[in-house]
């Protein structure tokens, strides 16, 4: 399935729009489950990052992008690579260690690029992605591209250096920026709680002089609000925006996390908050689409991701042949 | 309730391979919704609880609790309404077969490569690396060089000056003896040389073998009943003369094969004493050395015998000594017309 | 004739104007004209567009050169210290080294970072380190020595048209002083990954780097006059390593003295012992290879302490005349 052109604009726009926001959704859900399935078999090697629970955030503030700006993500970052529009085949073809992977099956899971849709990479450190984020808005102003870059991250990465000193970068030189931050209320094992010495993280923006929103995490449409609001900033030339999206991971940090550091109560809250029957009874209450669309729509992501799995396991295992010329670029003569 | 779904033994850390199952937190007939508890498992690292991935009904328990199950295996099935995204490719694990990976091998690094076969015992003397290299290609045993390098080390230089081993030396003055007098006796004899060049390619097996077919075709100018080739091989103690019998009586392979291992025992100072008697005829290869010729030695009871020279880039000078006594010019010419004409067909 | 720093400005400036996306920025490279005044004037020259004065935040900054980089830009990143690119690493190592490979070549990292390295300034242990090992043990990352100023700008120049990122490391010393040889005018350019052989002999083989080149040069010329002939090889890049020259000289010289500033414990120049040890060059050996470096401790401060640490033009005179008498 090749990568879908992506829809820009108000989720509750049109019933097109709302169609786009619903299936990126299920989408990003549907793929999770699979990586879930699949790593549980031991098909897959590593670790798996799932952001299942999470989906709205990354629906929400590429819809407010086009192909050419860019973005940087995360560990977690399957959600941000889908929602840009990445191939989902290739997407599970990396993750199987096949050659037609996005990275040939030499990133895995944590590094997943896609040019094309103005993907600069998953990141395998926290806060690894920031600085280049601001590195790319860098080159967007210095070349009049007039594109913005994202760079997702979690809460955990706001106690980075490298998170503090790309805001400040981004804050000085005005660069076309959105520091978006997932705040799912723990890194790794640590709360926000106990983490952080203020309640609201986004207090943090006032020392960089730059401004700060919060949003629902959970809710496509908040996220989609402000984040439209941030790119028209940046596109301006008004600098970088700080968007902190409360929103909760259902599962473990990653696949060996056993959930001693919070409740079941905890969880179960927040499994009540669920994005996408929240947008899906948005959608049908605003007359946008039926409910029987809405469940093709369901389905539709369901038969996409079996597709790409069954596609991918077919595919040839990536051979360590070519391994010592692939560390660098080769020099044109 | 449409889709029946099979809960596996989840991997639940990057080196399980199998999980054990506590207890079930359900029954056959319950009915669960996403996210309620199914079963307990347990690693030697881990204990997780596995829920149910979506609303349904509980069919049939799989394992038994205690049980040992490896991952991607079934504990329970349980039939739901909406589809669970699950991929069961045979229930085996799908890892691809790779190729081993290759050891890449830098391309300017080739493992050290002794020149020849080293039978030196040379271990236990300190010796730097270019003397020890030298000391196998020209068979010297480095136990008997003196060194004056720091540390006992022997270098090139004491290498390029080393006083050989006094019995080594003794062996050495002996076998200049023997030749010395070989020299003096083959004045006596009444003696002819002719020489031809040939472009014909071969190995010295294959002149031994070619040059004793010739004679054997000629018993008249025999003086004994049998023909031995003797060949002369340089050896650490100088001049060796191991003698081939009855060569063309051997298949070639066979005669290949005892001329390397007797090359190998002279350069080593081991013919075996049988082998060093019986000769009809001698070849001396003066290749070796690069000369064209050399000055021929007839040894008394011989009546031939051959050197081989370079003539030229790709041609070789073969020279036949005769002993006037048993063979007249006439034969002698067709002795080596006959060598030469077999050599070429070869 | 020009000094280092000028011939590295030269080389900047040379591919400013040949390429729009090419870019500096740095901590005081704008209008202080860099720290050790190697940018000089092009901040004057090119304005503040091009030549972008930076806060302290070497993980930002390089970070920043790295996105810029992966966008479609040029950037020359100065690190005022080499050591300072200890604050930097995960850009440098995890990120820029890695994009390339970990991305199954989807991306590339054309970037320059330029650091001052060495000691002998007094700035003692945190400003001095010699961190070619560093960088060189990282797969994906190129690491360039220069020796002198016509190397440095014809070094530079392919650095910055290399599309993978290097690491360009400049002695302080070497900064204020011309070399032997005056720089070439116009855009010359030296290939990476290719070793020069400074002057040829046939009495023992010395590899060295960076300042050491020039040390090992004096004691060349000194030997000479005492009938003692050496080939004196300099890599110029460290990462990927020419061993060829190097391996063609032992055959014939049979000696070999390597020499770095560097501390020797897991020192660059165990690369070269180390191949040579595996290659059949090793046969070729009359001497056991000997090995110049730093003493494995931090730089002291004092002056005789901070002489004391490295090699100087008498040991490395010593040591060439103690293996050409001892190994015959």
């Amino acid at each position: 399935m090749s990568a879908q052109s992506l829809l820009m604009g108000h989720p509750l726009s049109s019933p097109a729009h709302a169609r786009h926001a619903l299936l990126y959704m299920w989408r990003i859900r549907k793929f999770e489950e699979a990586v879930e399935d699949l790593f549980g078999r031991g098909m897959m090697h590593g670790t798996m990052h799932l952001s299942i629970g999470q989906e709205a955030s990354p629906t929400g503030m590429c819809m407010a992008l086009t192909l050419h700006d860019q973005i940087t993500s995360t560990h977690r970052g399957h959600g941000h690579c889908i929602a840009k529009g990445a191939d989902l085949t290739r997407m599970i073809a990396e993750l199987l260690g096949k050659e037609i992977g996005y990275c040939g099956g030499r990133g895995g899971s944590m590094h997943i690029a896609d040019v094309e849709t103005g993907n600069l990479g998953a990141n395998g450190v926290v806060g690894g992605g920031i600085p280049i984020a601001a590195g790319a808005a860098l080159a967007s102003k210095m070349m009049k591209k007039g594109t913005v870059s994202v760079s997702f991250f979690g809460d955990g990465a706001m106690n980075e250096g490298a998170f503090h000193e790309a805001a400040n970068l981004a804050a000085i030189w005005k660069l076309p920026m959105i520091l978006f931050c997932e705040n799912n209320k723990y890194g790794m094992s640590s709360s926000t709680e106990k983490a952080f010495a203020i309640d609201n993280l986004a207090d943090r923006a006032k020392g960089y002089g730059i401004p700060a929103v919060n949003v629902n995490g959970n809710d496509v449409v908040d996220v989609y609000e402000q984040a439209e609001i941030a790119v028209k900033r940046a596109k301006a030339g008004e600098g970088p925006t700080l968007i902190v999206a409360e929103t909760y991971r259902w599962k473990g940090h990653s696949r060996s996390d056993k959930n001693l550091y919070r409740t079941k109560e905890e969880i179960e809250e927040w499994r009540a908050l669920d994005p996408i029957p929240q947008f899906t009874s948005k959608i049908i209450k605003a007359k946008l689409l039926t409910e029987a669309e809405c469940d093709s729509i369901s389905q539709e992501a369901t038969d996409a991701i079996i597709a790409a799995v069954n596609e991918s396991v077919k595919a040839k295992p990536a051979d360590p042949a070519g391994l010592l010329d692939a560390v660098f670029k080769a020099v044109s003569a | 309730m449409s889709f029946k779904y099979p809960v596996v033994m989840p991997k639940m850390s990057m080196t399980m391979e199998t999980g054990e199952l506590i207890n079930f937190h359900v029954k056959v007939g319950d009915h669960v919704k996403a996210g309620d508890v199914l079963f307990e498992v347990m690693t030697d690292k881990i204990d997780m609880e596995v829920d149910a991935p979506a609303d349904g009904v509980i069919e049939t328990l799989v394992a038994e609790p205690g049980a040992v199950i490896e991952i991607g295996k079934p504990v329970l099935i349980m039939l739901t309404e909406t589809q669970v995204m699950a991929f069961d490719f045979g229930g085996e694990s799908e890892e691809p077969a790779l190729a081993a990976p290759v050891a890449q091998v830098v391309a300017e690094i080739a493992a050290p490569v002794p020149p020849t076969p080293a039978p030196i015992l040379n271990e236990s003397v300190k010796a730097v690396p270019k003397a020890r290299v030298e000391a196998t290609k020209r068979g010297i045993d480095l136990r008997a060089i003196a060194a004056t390098g720091p540390d006992n080390t022997i270098t090139m230089h004491d290498l390029n000056n080393a006083q050989v081993d006094p019995a080594v030396a003794k062996r050495q003055k002996a076998n200049r003896a023997l030749i010395a007098k070989g020299i003096e006796l083959t004045r006596a004899i009444p003696q002819a040389s002719f020489s031809r060049s040939t472009s014909a390619n071969f190995d010295k097996p294959s002149l031994i073998a070619a040059w004793a077919t010739v004679l054997r075709a000629r018993p008249d100018l025999a003086i004994h009943s049998h023909i031995g080739v003797a060949v002369i091989i340089e050896s650490k103690y100088g001049s060796a003369l191991p003698v081939f019998k009855d060569p063309d009586q051997l298949a070639l392979g066979e005669l290949k094969t005892l001329v390397e291992t007797t090359s190998q025992a002279a350069k080593n100072g081991k013919v075996p004493l049988a082998m060093l008697t019986g000769a009809t005829t001698t070849i001396f290869d003066v290749t070796a050395y690069s000369m064209n010729s050399s000055t021929p030695l007839l040894f008394p009871n011989q009546v031939t015998s051959l050197t081989i020279g370079h003539a030229g880039t790709s041609e070789k000078n073969i020279s036949l000594t005769i002993d006037l006594n048993f063979c007249d010019f006439y034969d002698g010419a067709m002795l080596l017309d006959a060598l030469v004409a077999s050599l070429t067909k070869l | 004739m020009l000094t280092m720093a000028e011939a590295i400005r030269e080389a900047m400036s040379i591919a400013f104007d040949e390429r729009p996306e090419v870019f500096l920025l740095g901590e005081d490279v704008g209008i202080y004209g860099g720290a050790f005044g190697v940018s000089g004037d092009m901040y004057h020259r090119y304005g503040s567009e091009r030549v972008l004065d930076t806060p302290i935040a070497e993980l930002g900054i390089v970070g920043a050169a790295v996105g810029a980089a992966l966008s479609g830009m040029r950037p020359i990143v100065e690190i005022q210290f080499s050591d300072f690119t200890a604050q930097a690493m995960d850009q440098i190592a995890n990120q820029a080294a890695k994009i390339h490979f970990m991305l199954g070549g989807a991306l590339h990292v054309p970037m320059v970072l330029r650091t001052p390295q060495g000691s002998g300034t007094g700035a003692a242990a945190q400003h001095s380190q010699n961190l070619e090992p560093w960088f060189a043990s990282v797969p994906g990352l190129k690491v360039v020595v220069p020796s002198n100023p016509a190397d440095a700008k014809g070094l530079l120049l392919s650095s910055i048209d290399d599309p993978n990122p290097v690491i360009f490391l400049e002695h302080k010393l070497l900064y204020k002083i011309p070399g032997r040889d005056p720089v070439p005018e116009g855009a010359i350019r030296i290939p990476l990954g290719v070793s020069k052989v400074v002057r040829e002999g046939k009495d023992l083989t010395i590899v060295a780097t960076g300042i050491m080149v020039n040390k090992a040069w004096e004691v060349c010329e000194k030997l000479a006059a005492d009938g003692i002939s050496i080939t004196l090889i300099d890599p110029r890049t460290i990462s990927p390593l020419d061993m060829q020259p190097v391996f063609e000289s032992v055959d014939k010289t049979g000696r070999l003295l390597v020499v770095q500033e560097g501390p020797a414990h897991a020192g660059f120049i165990n690369e070269v012992i180390a191949q040579m040890a595996g290659s059949v060059s090793f046969g070729s050996l009359i001497a056991p290879i000997k090995r110049l470096a730093g003493m494995n401790i931090p730089i002291p401060y004092a002056p005789q302490l901070e002489k004391a640490a490295v090699p100087q033009i008498e040991d490395i005179e010593a040591a060439a005349r103690e293996i050409v008498s001892l190994w015959r």
